[in-house]
């Protein structure tokens, strides 16, 4: 940011808040597009992973190459289709609901640091920021279920608001157990403990089932299958969303496709290394090939957790509301507390493997 | 009962965690392993199933040696073929051999009551049409036939003849004419001199309507042609020739 900042001070001879408002507007441009782009990427890529896990094709025609522009296709014709709003719908919160879903998660992007200097803002409460900005979605989706005056949708809303709100604990209780290591909300911190002393995974027992605790909230949390009951097609025609329609619609899948990169980025971030590499020391590179480098390395391990997450939803079936709330209360919350207890205990004994 | 009970809830709950990681695990390992096979469906449009020869697709007339005897058309069950012809002799003027598609079920029951092995159900199934009226299809002028359609009728052929049908042909050429067309020509030659085919159904005054019209399609036709020899669309060879014959007669009748 400061960086930024001071280029477009250098370039167009701005300076206070009018550079500051330019350097942002630049952030919030390229960080929509990225979220975009990666989401087009990640309904492509989610569609012929499901594709080639039941020896299907997936998506060939549009494009030429296996079907690259399915997405961008896809895309377009939601942007020309017809905004149907219900007639007895309450108007105003049907239309700002996407918008207030898409807020949550957009805004936890602003944390995330992508590269050593990519990062928007590096804030010292950086993690508890991201966990607490997206819990904003969940209102979101009760506006839109509440709004649309349909069964289905209020339905779908209320599943959510339970789903989401118990599972909110024991991902923000099993990231607690990176913080006690590190000793730090700022997910900076995190990449230079990690570049100097290694995977947070490997620091102690309790951190793997840390993580497993995390990506399974995570998974609830971006309502991804089996966890997908507030959509439940099966059930509930589409959940929240049945009464949304073209560009509205769209959104939906974007947050939920943003959230998916939210979780698995700070997943990557907190238990795998962030933007460094165990052995390698790209830091001491000049600093664009460092941006690039670390950037890459930050996407390839958050793909992989997308993709995890893919393989776990064409894996499992979706399970049932009381299962849902016995797993998030009987099994990952007393765990998640055991690991916080252990994690204090290590690290009061200093019996850490690393570090 | 206290005590029992809480063991075996604890047990329940660790077998519990136990049993969600290992199915899990093993579901996943399911997943991924179908995910390094080939995918078993076929890029519709560019690339297609083989049909078996027994398929039952559109049918295909062989023209020059049906004796419109009708027999198809009463053995059908929903009433879909709908066959007109004037008959000069052993010569037939054909005016329509069509079959609604709208109807037909497919099951192949216009194919054994013939006698001359005329009729045959061909692999095509692509019919979707852009109205209903052209799900009426005019056997007269469909040619779709096929390599492998071509490989059917001469096995029916051998086999109402008692020799071994013929061996499958390799590659195939699409719609080309297999090397074997030439013996049920021959057959058909001789075996259409039957005589007193069976009489249309139909009296004077269409007979004679008709004949007006082909007529004064023929007299339209010489015209643009500048001769006799203005074959019908599907029809060729000496068929075409005999046609123009018998229409040349007719026409010289009437004036």
């Amino acid at each position: 940011m400061e960086v930024l900042m001071a280029q477009i001070e250098a370039l167009l001879g701005t300076s206070g808040a009018l550079t500051l408002t330019i350097a942002y507007s630049v952030c919030i441009g390229s960080l929509l597009g990225f979220i975009t782009v990666y989401a087009m990427f990640a309904i492509w890529m989610e569609r012929k992973v499901a594709a080639h896990m039941q020896q299907r094709y997936g998506p060939m025609e549009v494009g030429g190459w296996h079907g690259w522009a399915q997405s961008i296709a896809d895309a377009l014709k939601l942007l020309f289709k017809e905004d149907l709003i219900p007639r007895d719908s309450n108007k105003f919160m049907f239309w700002i609901a996407p918008a207030v879903v898409f807020c949550g998660v957009f805004a936890g992007f602003i944390a995330i640091p992508f590269a050593i200097g990519v990062q928007i803002v590096d804030l010292d409460l950086g993690l508890f920021f991201i966990i607490a900005i997206a819990s904003i979605e969940v209102v979101g989706v009760i506006m839109a279920g509440w709004a649309s005056n349909s069964k289905y949708s209020l339905f779908g809303a209320i599943r959510e608001a339970a789903q989401v709100v118990s599972y909110e604990v024991p991902a923000a209780i099993a990231l607690l157990v990176p913080i006690l290591v590190v000793g730090s909300f700022r997910l900076g911190d995190f990449n230079a403990w990690q570049e100097a002393n290694g995977w947070l995974i490997f620091q102690s027992p309790f951190m793997p089932i840390a993580a497993l605790i995390f990506f399974i909230a995570s998974l609830a949390g971006a309502k991804r299958a089996p966890f997908d009951l507030p959509e439940a097609e099966s059930e509930l025609v589409s959940g929240f969303h049945t009464e949304y329609s073209g560009m509205r619609f769209s959104f939906f899948f974007l947050e939920e496709y943003a959230s998916m990169f939210v979780s698995s980025a700070l997943m990557a971030t907190l238990f795998f290394g962030g933007f460094t590499l165990p052995f390698v020391d790209i830091s001491s590179a000049p600093a664009p090939i460092a941006m690039g480098l670390g950037m890459l390395i930050l996407l390839v391990k958050t793909f992989f957790f997308i993709f995890c997450q893919m393989w776990l939803r064409w894996t499992l079936p979706r399970l049932r509301v009381d299962q849902v709330m016995a797993m998030g209360y009987k099994y990952l919350l007393p765990w998640g507390f055991l690991c916080v207890v252990g994690a204090a205990w290590f690290e009061a004994k200093g019996w850490g493997f690393l570090a | 009962m206290g005590v029992p009970g809480l063991m075996g809830g604890i047990r329940e709950y660790f077998g519990n965690i136990a049993s969600a990681l290992t199915t899990t695990a093993k579901g996943m390992k399911v997943t991924v392993s179908h995910m390094r096979r080939d995918a078993i469906t076929v890029q519709y449009p560019h690339e297609r199933l083989p049909t078996p020869p027994s398929y039952r697709g559109v049918h295909i007339l062989e023209q020059e040696k049906c004796i419109d005897c009708q027999l198809c058309a009463k053995a059908c069950p929903v009433d879909c073929i709908e066959i007109e012809s004037v008959h000069h002799g052993r010569v037939l003027e054909w005016q329509k051999f069509s079959i609604d598609y709208k109807k037909c079920i497919f099951c192949e029951f216009c194919i054994p009551p013939c006698p001359k092995d005329c009729i045959h159900m061909t692999s095509e199934y692509e019919m979707a049409t852009e109205s209903a009226d052209d799900m009426v299809e005019d056997l007269l002028t469909w040619t779709g036939l096929r390599a492998q359609d071509q490989r059917t009728i001469e096995t029916s052929a051998a086999k109402k003849e008692g020799r071994d049908p013929p061996p499958m042909p390799e590659g195939g050429q699409p719609g080309g004419p297999a090397p074997g067309t030439a013996a049920p020509d021959g057959v058909n030659a001789t075996s259409t001199a039957v005589p007193g085919g069976p009489a249309a159904p139909g009296g004077e005054p269409r007979r004679e309507k008709e004949a007006k019209e082909k007529a004064a399609k023929e007299a339209a036709a010489s015209a643009a042609a500048g001769g006799g020899d203005a074959a019908p669309a599907g029809g060729d060879g000496g068929m075409a020739d005999k046609m123009a014959a018998i229409r040349a007669k007719i026409a010289k009748g009437k004036s």
